[in-house]
């Protein structure tokens, strides 16, 4: 039987196998950042419907969206010269709910306008550690 | 040539182990419309999509069945019944009988039948007004939930309920807790670990957060309901249902002053018991209805008031519900039960009591 031959690594070994480790390690950062960079968008919905999504880094006119027989009017605003976020300046609803509301800043948090059947909801951002995962109330 | 495949292969295994996601940490989130309200349904798991779309499904078979302004539904069809035995499904068939029986439990607090008083207000349709004294006194002789209880239990159709002449019933206390005991049933034939549903404002906590800890559910301060994140505390919870009743969830002005929706059957008027809120816990048990109890116990000791309230809490065996009273004078309540799953918001500015059996 012929014997192993002795394997020694070389210089160029080492090289290689630093290469795969920083491509590695690059990926996985990668991946990682994907989750989390999203920017801010105020997703719309509409019956059940998505029909808009708003970059809250780059959208700051007002849009109107119609449905059910009411109007409401979304606008965009800076809250803290930092934070982006979006509320219903106005609305023909009778309950006026989407209204109070107020605006919205964090991931996770919607507005609701049930005469509409619309729904704001902030989407992708940073997460916030404190968040709450569900509101009673 | 070796080595470089090799060095490719461990790349990939290296690269892998950053993306590859556990089966727990798949996850479905959908927004659903229904019941007059919005619902977020979060699972996780493999089969997290199928489950998702299966509670909804639940949900909208149940509206379907229990909606009092679609006029085919089953409900509505024994409200226009005049008083006569109609045939019903299998879920009004419980549903009523429950209800029935919580409102005999919370002798009328909550009522099933406070319907037409509820409608004279303009909450069923959002077409608000203040309805006359004389008006109410002739509406509160239709509300009497032992009519439905009689006419119910014997019945020898098993599929079959009645109302008494001229009554009307609103699900709408009971429909939300009653279509998350059924969703803990669809969960569990899903196999999925854990799950975030919330039935607007009706939560349930299912399992635990994928980081292992209990879900953190926040109680909106009464105080500040323009405010998003403005909390009166917040819960940490496992595999528990939660229900929020307050005046603050729907409400008109009229003549400067604030009528809510929270009917006192006894007086025709919305309830002004001191509390602001009523948040009822209890465990989620598939095979029981402890969330439709939450829903209608919410109700009932929001219009009992803080002393009532406890005193019911007190005469029920430990561990059966647990109970947050925000009153109007400034203090979070909090049942023994509950005392170490709580944490008051210190920016709320109300004091904390924890009561005790």
């Amino acid at each position: 039987m012929r014997p192993f031959p002795k394997l020694r690594p070389t210089a160029w070994d080492g090289l290689v196998a630093l290469c795969v480790a920083a491509l590695a390690l690059g990926i996985a950062f990668f991946q990682w950042r994907g989750g989390t960079s999203e920017a801010l968008t105020a997703v719309v919905s509409v019956d059940g419907t998505e029909v808009d999504r708003l970059d809250l880094e780059h959208w700051e006119e007002p849009r109107a969206y119609t449905n059910n027989g009411y109007t409401l009017t979304l606008s965009w605003i800076r809250h803290n010269d930092a934070e982006n976020g979006v509320w219903v300046a106005e609305s023909d609803c009778p309950t006026q709910d989407c209204v109070r509301t107020g605006a919205i800043f964090r991931p996770g948090q919607s507005i609701v306008c049930l005469p509409a059947r619309i729904i704001i909801r902030l989407e992708g951002g940073t997460p916030d550690p404190d968040a709450v995962d569900a509101v009673l109330g | 040539m070796r080595r470089l495949a090799l060095s490719v292969l461990l790349l990939l295994l290296l690269s892998g182990c950053g993306g590859q996601m556990s089966p727990d940490e798949a996850q479905e989130s959908i927004q659903v419309l229904a019941m007059d309200t919005a619902m977020l349904i979060t699972t996780y798991g493999e089969r997290s999509p199928a489950a998702a779309y299966a509670c909804e499904d639940t949900i909208r078979d149940l509206e379907k069945q229990l909606s009092r302004t679609d006029p085919d539904s089953e409900v509505s069809r024994l409200n226009a019944a005049g008083g006569e035995a109609v045939e019903v499904g299998e879920d009004l068939y419980i549903l009523l009988h429950e209800a029935a029986c919580l409102s005999a439990e919370t002798r009328g607090a909550f009522d099933v039948t406070v319907a037409p008083v509820v409608s004279a207000w303009g909450f069923t349709e959002d077409s608000f007004r203040v309805p006359s004294q004389a008006e109410l006194d002739g509406l509160l002789k239709l509300v009497d939930y032992n009519a439905v209880y009689d006419r119910y239990l014997p019945t020898a159709d098993p599929r079959a309920a009645a109302i008494g002449p001229g009554q009307a019933i609103d699900l709408g206390g009971v429909a939300k807790g009653y279509a998350a005991d059924k969703i803990v049933k669809v969960l569990q034939e899903h196999e999925v670990p854990r799950a975030n549903i919330n039935l607007g404002g009706n939560v349930l906590a299912y399992g635990d957060r994928p980081d292992g800890t209990p879900w953190r559910v926040g109680i909106q301060d009464p105080a500040r309901v323009d405010e998003q994140n403005a909390f009166a505390g917040v819960l940490a919870l496992t595999d528990s249902f939660a229900v929020t009743s307050g005046g603050y969830q729907r409400y008109f002005e009229q003549d400067g002053k604030t009528y809510h929706h929270i009917i006192d059957p006894a007086t025709g008027y919305p309830a002004d018991s001191g509390l602001t809120s009523v948040t009822v816990v209890a465990p989620a048990l598939e095979g029981f209805l402890n969330g439709t109890m939450c829903d209608a116990y919410s109700t009932a000791l929001f219009v009992m008031g803080e002393e009532q309230a406890l005193d019911f809490w007190r005469d029920r065996s430990a561990g059966v519900f647990e109970l947050v009273l925000v009153t109007e004078d400034g203090r979070v309540v909090v049942t023994e039960g509950l005392a170490d799953r709580f944490t008051l918001d210190e920016s709320s500015g109300y004091t904390l009591e924890v009561a005790s059996r």
